[in-house]
């Protein structure tokens, strides 16, 4: 009797440490570019693409659409062609808020509101 | 250009502007009592030709309490009414002007039965081609023109493709005699279609449209085989037969006859389109409809309404009160019954109130008689009541604390003294009636000259009861989010502020600071509800400014929250702040017996520990809504440019750390104090530290708040901050990281200068 609760642990055991760890994937990007439509909607952990001609370092920056104030700015490098990034949207304190994508030099690339959901 | 102003000038006269209803202030009856003004009520902004439709009307009205209308000139009666009589419902068409008029002629007759009496007025341009029921407040629309008939199933969907007022119609259902005979005096047709049908299962008729839709009304055929007892059937008789297998459709007013019968579907009959679900008429929902209403009491009705002001960033919906009551200066057992208020912050707790009466006194009751029994004297501004000593018996004149004067005045007096031959009462108001001849009992009042004006009366003693005082608990549902609203509150501009007052001397003996300057911000300066606005308190704020001791961890809500009335809030002064109200309780009292019964209360929240320097301080005169929590609001996205400083963020993912970058810009400022929120997404982040890069010696602070850092720089002492100030707050990733954006952002800023304004701070 002993040996064989000693085998069903074993065997619960087992089952629980091969069971396929659950990985939440990413929704996929509801437009092609971010910056070819005027308005986008977005939830928490969804990506978002845009396009590029040259590499480079770019700054992404959320804005709030009344008071036009910076909420958060991101540095990236960007890469010629298609680009993706994944918008968490948690820490967001409004919900409509501007998207800009500048350059080095600080040329607005693309420009769209975003709608989070 | 002038042909286009006389056509918006003919045009606004026809459309009339800003209609509306106003309705008079509450007031009690007396019980039993005929003819007592109702007026008040009055309407505006309709054209002055325009017909009006108006509905006059008492909602649940107390047993025997009727109104009536002195004058109709210029009015008809709708359908169903008559224009004389006492009524407890009137619906009748004029002009404006013809309306009003009769308005102001309103009376009320009162029974013995207290309660509510609410009465309520609604008003329309009266739509030609609509016939208004005043019993549902439902309008009809008659569909009788030949080309227009057509057969019940038409009539059913084409009633629904209709809309009026924003209501969508329905085939008419007849559900009272009362709208039967509605339909029979302004329909002008026979055989017409309404909404019942035994289509599904033969002689089991249901109403087939509205609110009512589905109701059984009968299960077999025959006038009255099967009818539910309560629910209107008028069948002809001999009806319905169910004739071919196929009469399952029913008319009213067939072949003439105020009765149904039961038709087949191919016949082309008129129908009548019903706009309106509700069964009362208060409830009315139409557009370009208006309505309003008041609520009198008849007799002793105790209520308590509260229209709580928590401002725009609180959710009312998390609050929630309880009444208590007050006897002998103990507050007593409290109803236990938790009132949620709405999101308007508003909450009736008249069910909670105690309304057992407790002994005060005696009341003297004088009603008209053949003797001159007391007298007012209305001179020097203070108007004394004399009553005759032979009258009172064993009454001690001392004990009176309230009158009643005929029709003159109900309330409390003040006993002032004994004469020779009377007893001396302060009546607490100007008893106009006594002079300007509305009394209905002035062939009773004599003016005896000086100012004094006689009563032929006879007096009566009773003794007088009175309601217990009254107080409700506030209370919160979620500590939590209060936690966190109270966190939102103060400020680096306030604490700045705060020490500046206490270093010009503070709010107490010789002050000259300058810093709390009107209503509340003095009350809630004093952080730790001791009485006193010291350096405790400024340290304390201090501390929670920088995360060491939040207030709220050793505060309850309500000390932590106070409600004030707006007369309350106003007295508030620099030298009476301390000595207002005691700070400890925990009730919120409110009166009940000062002669007005049907209470509702505005009343205004603030919150203990806004010191209201900076974001909301109200210079005089004080105003109560504006001083509330409502401008504690988070100012980030103000778009105001004066009084500006520049910050700029940037953040980063390097290896494994995320880190933001604020710099700071004064501008041309002088810049003494910033606070800064970076929200960050704690599910993904961790936060790891704060880094300063400031000049001087500022007391630099930086506190995670779970989901947030709260940062920034305080400088006191004379130095400010430049632009090289610079934090930088890093955190470590859960998970590895990159291509991400939102991870970061700033919810909040303040800055404040030396001279203690508060600065905005543009995010660039």
């Amino acid at each position: 009797m002993k040996k064989l609760i000693l085998i069903l642990l074993c065997c619960v055991v087992f089952i629980i440490s091969c069971r396929k760890v659950e990985v939440e994937p990413t929704p996929p990007p509801k437009v092609e570019d971010i910056f070819s439509v005027k308005e986008a909607s977005i939830g928490n952990g969804e990506q978002f693409k845009f396009t590029l001609k040259s590499e480079g370092v770019y700054t992404l920056t959320l804005f709030d659409s009344v008071g036009q104030q910076v909420v958060t700015r991101e540095r990236i490098i960007g890469k010629i062609g298609e680009n993706s990034l994944k918008l968490y949207t948690k820490s967001l304190p409004v919900r409509y808020l501007y998207l800009s994508l500048e350059d080095k030099n600080s040329v607005q690339i693309g420009k769209t509101l975003l709608i989070i959901n | 250009m002038r042909n286009l102003l006389i056509f918006l000038f003919l045009l606004i006269t026809n459309l009339g502007f800003g209609q509306s209803v106003s309705a008079p202030d509450s007031k009690s009856f007396l019980p039993s009592t005929v003819a007592q003004d109702a007026s008040g009520f009055s309407l505006s902004g309709f054209g002055s030709t325009e017909t009006l439709l108006a509905s006059i009307s008492l909602v649940n009205p107390p047993t025997g309490t009727t109104f009536y209308l002195n004058t109709t000139t210029g009015l008809t009666a709708a359908s169903g009414f008559t224009l004389i009589g006492n009524k407890t419902r009137l619906v009748v068409t004029g002009t404006m002007a013809s309306i009003n008029t009769a308005l102001t002629s309103l009376k009320v007759n009162t029974g013995a039965t207290i309660g509510n009496v609410q009465l309520s007025v609604a008003a329309t341009v009266n739509p030609v081609g609509f016939f208004y029921n005043g019993v549902n407040g439902h309008f009809y629309k008659p569909i009788t023109a030949t080309v227009d008939r057509t057969t019940y199933t038409n009539a059913r969907a084409r009633s629904l493709l209709t809309t009026f007022k924003g209501q969508t119609g329905y085939l008419v259902t007849i559900t009272s005699t009362s709208e039967e005979e509605f339909i029979r005096v302004n329909v002008p047709a026979t055989n017409v279609w309404f909404a019942a049908t035994d289509e599904v299962i033969d002689g089991r008729w249901v109403i087939d449209a509205g609110p009512e839709k589905g109701t059984v009304m009968k299960t077999q055929n025959g006038q009255l085989n099967g009818n539910i007892p309560g629910v209107y059937n008028n069948w002809c008789g001999g009806e319905p037969n169910g004739a071919n297998g196929s009469e399952n459709y029913a008319v009213a007013k067939w072949n003439g006859a105020a009765c149904w019968n039961d038709l087949s579907n191919n016949w082309n009959n008129p129908y009548v389109i019903e706009y309106g679900t509700w069964a009362n008429p208060d409830d009315a929902t139409f557009t370009e409809f208006y309505t309003n209403s008041v609520t009198h009491t008849n007799g002793d009705v105790l209520t308590a309404r509260f229209n709580i002001d928590f401002g725009s960033n609180v959710d009312e919906t998390k609050f929630s009160v309880k009444a208590n009551t007050f006897v002998n200066n103990l507050w007593g057992t409290t109803t236990n019954t938790s009132r949620a208020l709405s999101g308007l912050g508003k909450v009736d707790i008249t069910s909670d109130l105690d309304t057992t009466k407790i002994s005060d006194g005696k009341r003297a009751t004088i009603s008209a008689g053949q003797v001159e029994y007391s007298y007012v004297n209305i001179s020097n501004g203070t108007t004394t009541l004399y009553i005759d000593l032979r009258v009172f018996d064993s009454t001690q004149p001392s004990d009176v604390k309230l009158v009643s004067i005929l029709d003159v005045y109900s309330g409390p007096v003040t006993y002032q003294q004994t004469s020779t031959y009377w007893a001396h009462y302060i009546v607490p108001s100007t008893l106009t009636k006594v002079t300007n001849g509305t009394s209905i009992y002035v062939a009773n009042i004599r003016n005896s000259g000086y100012d004094n004006w006689a009563f032929s009366c006879q007096i009566g003693f009773s003794n007088n009861g009175i309601f217990k005082q009254h107080g409700i608990d506030l209370s919160y549902t979620n500590q939590t989010d209060l936690n966190t609203l109270y966190n939102s509150i103060v400020s680096v501009s306030d604490v700045y502020l705060a020490f500046k007052e206490l270093s010009n001397g503070g709010i107490f003996g010789n002050q000259s600071g300058l810093e709390f300057t009107s209503g509340i911000q003095y009350m809630n300066a004093d952080v730790d509800g001791n009485g006193i606005f010291n350096e405790t308190d400024t340290y304390k704020l201090l501390q929670h400014l920088i995360g060491v001791q939040p207030i709220n961890e050793y505060s309850t809500l309500t000390y932590l929250m106070k409600l004030y009335g707006k007369s309350e809030y106003d007295a508030i002064t620099k030298s009476n702040w301390n000595a207002q109200f005691n700070y400890t309780r925990s009730l919120y009292p409110f009166t009940l017996n000062t002669g007005v019964l049907n209470n509702s209360y505005n009343v205004s929240v603030t919150w203990r520990g806004d010191v209201n320097l900076s974001h909301s301080a109200q210079q005089t005169p004080p105003v109560i809504a504006g001083s509330s929590i409502k401008n504690m609001s988070v100012k980030t996205m103000s778009t105001t440019v004066s009084n500006q400083i520049y910050a700029f963020i940037m953040t980063e993912i390097i290896g494994d750390s995320v880190t933001a970058y604020i710099k700071i810009d004064p501008l041309q400022q002088e810049l003494v104090g910033t606070q800064f929120k970076l929200n960050y997404d704690n599910s993904l982040l961790k936060f790891s530290s704060v880094s300063y890069k400031t000049k001087g010696s500022p007391t630099n602070y930086g506190t995670d708040k779970g989901d947030y850092i709260n940062f920034g720089s305080l400088i006191t002492d004379g130095g400010t901050l430049d632009n090289t100030t610079e934090y930088k707050i890093s955190f470590k990733p859960q998970t590895k990281l990159n291509n991400v954006l939102g991870l970061i952002s700033i919810s909040f800023t303040d800055a404040v200068n030396k001279n203690g304004n508060t600065l905005k701070v543009k995010m660039k």
